[in-house]
């Protein structure tokens, strides 16, 4: 049978960025996927060079909107680590409170777009106004709502009072409340189910030998989550990575949804854990001559920052690889042997982020 | 400073390489590095159990570097990265996007290293 090939993106419905898909096609099955990037390539890495260690903070959190305050918080630990700097225990459970309120916003925003996708417009806007909740305690509480700058080397740049703290335990009760009304649309509608299960699979051999991360893996089967590792306070939280077994579209949508009650349940350990004390401790003279590794979970999985520093105020080097990059060969496995209509759905559900991914 | 740094030389690479696969260490990704002189540093991270193992080898600029992408596919696309912007001569990817991942045709330099080298000496084509 002679192929057809199909361009797919770098403008499509699904696709909030530009990714391009070459779809090698026999029929309406794809027998091969080439994929092609570059097209918003930043020269981020480049920029660290010439901005003082302390300026990146602010250039790492603009790598991607959605999970800046995990950017950030990498570069942070990593610049900590090579200066010997030990932060409050304040600092380490408020940077886990915006952390976590930043999962819950992008898995969100994911969700949103899952169900505009398979043409659920009203649950769509449902679980998109549950997400502006978040967004809105990120004004309160750092002054904007996507890039909110909470993190900074030596802790966080502001602290939490009571009252915000009450005001979020209000909230994300709202939003598991809410969202508990529509998990069954997403979980078990008959429309939806047929979407999702069986397509798009990713078994645990695969997700292994093709090295997935984040939700990609967790849904094939894998437990894997940095935050067990417990850097800043998630060492002294009870949680479980959250998995499923089946590795297909299904199962990484279950484990996203269930992903947002487990960072509500951490926020509300973390609000109850938090001890008094200072939010940043003071930092001063330059990085000392080394490199340093800092890994950290993002909404997408695990982001690992390379740093290495000549003893100046400029770092000589600040490599990030993020969890989309790793999780595209992956994608390459799986789009093989479906059919043209599950594309979207398949790329939308390793939850790509092309702004991460081109940096 | 990094944990389990290993330094090898590039005749060594495939074969450390494989020999983490099968103790079942993940491939997290490659890291490069200018070193200001003639040389680069590229680091191959891997992980087992939230423990790291990095090697590092040291190549000069234009220097042949076998693509571990036959044994780790997931190398594929930082294998790409580091041949374009860093000049690397990374030979055998086995997708490979002859220098043209993420620069433009007309782009001939590498943009992340310190002094450019054009783009016949990292392996890639002028058309």
């Amino acid at each position: 049978m002679s192929s057809t090939v199909i361009p797919f993106g770098p403008q499509h419905p699904v696709l909030p960025e530009p990714l391009h898909i070459k779809l090698i096609m026999e029929d309406e099955k794809i027998v091969d996927a080439v994929p092609a990037i570059g097209y918003v390539h930043r020269g981020l890495e480049k920029l660290t060079e010439t901005k003082e260690f302390t300026q990146n903070v602010f250039v790492v959190e603009r790598v991607c909107g959605i999970c800046s305050v995990m950017h950030a918080m990498a570069y942070c630990q990593g610049i900590e680590e090579l200066m010997n700097i030990e932060i409050s225990d304040r600092a380490k459970f408020l940077r886990v409170i915006w952390a976590e309120l930043h999962r819950i916003h992008s898995h969100l925003l994911w969700l949103g777009l899952l169900a505009d996708a398979f043409g659920f417009e009203s649950l769509f806007m449902q679980v998109w106004r549950d997400r502006e909740k978040v967004m809105d305690i990120m004004e309160e509480t750092a002054g904007a709502r996507v890039v909110i700058s909470a993190n900074t080397i030596g802790g966080t740049r502001r602290d939490l009072n009571k009252e915000q703290m009450d005001k979020i335990l209000v909230v994300v009760d709202e939003i598991k409340h809410d969202l508990e009304q529509v998990e069954a649309v997403f979980l078990n509608n008959y429309t939806v189910k047929h979407r999702l299960v069986g397509r798009g699979v990713l078994s645990k051999a695969d997700a292994i030998e093709l090295c997935a991360v984040g939700p990609m893996a967790r849904a094939s089967g894998i437990p894997m989550d940095l935050r067990t590792t417990g850097y800043a306070a998630y060492g002294q939280l009870d949680f479980e990575p959250v998995t499923h077994n089946d590795g297909d579209n299904y199962a990484r949508t279950y484990v996203r949804l269930h992903e947002v009650y487990q960072s509500i349940d951490l926020i509300k350990q973390a609000i109850a854990k938090i001890p008094e004390g200072e939010h940043v401790v003071p930092v001063k003279g330059n990085p000392p001559k080394g490199e340093v590794i800092s890994r950290v979970e993002q909404p997408r999985g695990e982001v690992l920052y390379y740093l290495r520093s000549n003893g100046t105020k400029n770092l000589e080097r600040l490599r990030l690889r993020t969890p989309t990059f790793q999780n595209i060969p992956s994608l390459l496995k799986m789009l093989p042997g479906s059919e043209l209509a599950d594309v979207p759905m398949l790329i939308l559900t390793i939850d790509p982020c092309i702004s991460c991914t081109e940096r | 400073m990094i944990e389990n740094l290993v330094e090898i030389t590039t005749d060594q690479l495939l074969g450390e390489v494989s020999k983490a696969k099968i103790e079942g260490y993940r491939f997290v990704t490659a890291s490069c590095a200018d070193n200001g002189d003639d040389t680069i540093d590229i680091i191959y991270h891997f992980d087992k159990d939230y423990k790291m193992r990095n090697y590092k080898v040291t190549v000069k600029k234009g220097e042949e570097v076998p693509s571990i992408s036959k044994i780790i596919f997931s190398a594929i696309l930082v294998e790409n990265e580091m041949k374009e912007l860093f000049g690397l001569n990374i030979t055998g990817i086995v997708i490979d996007y002859g220098g043209h991942m993420l620069l433009s045709e007309e782009e001939l330099g590498s943009p992340f290293l310190r002094k450019q080298i054009t783009i016949e000496q990292r392996g890639g084509k002028k058309e």
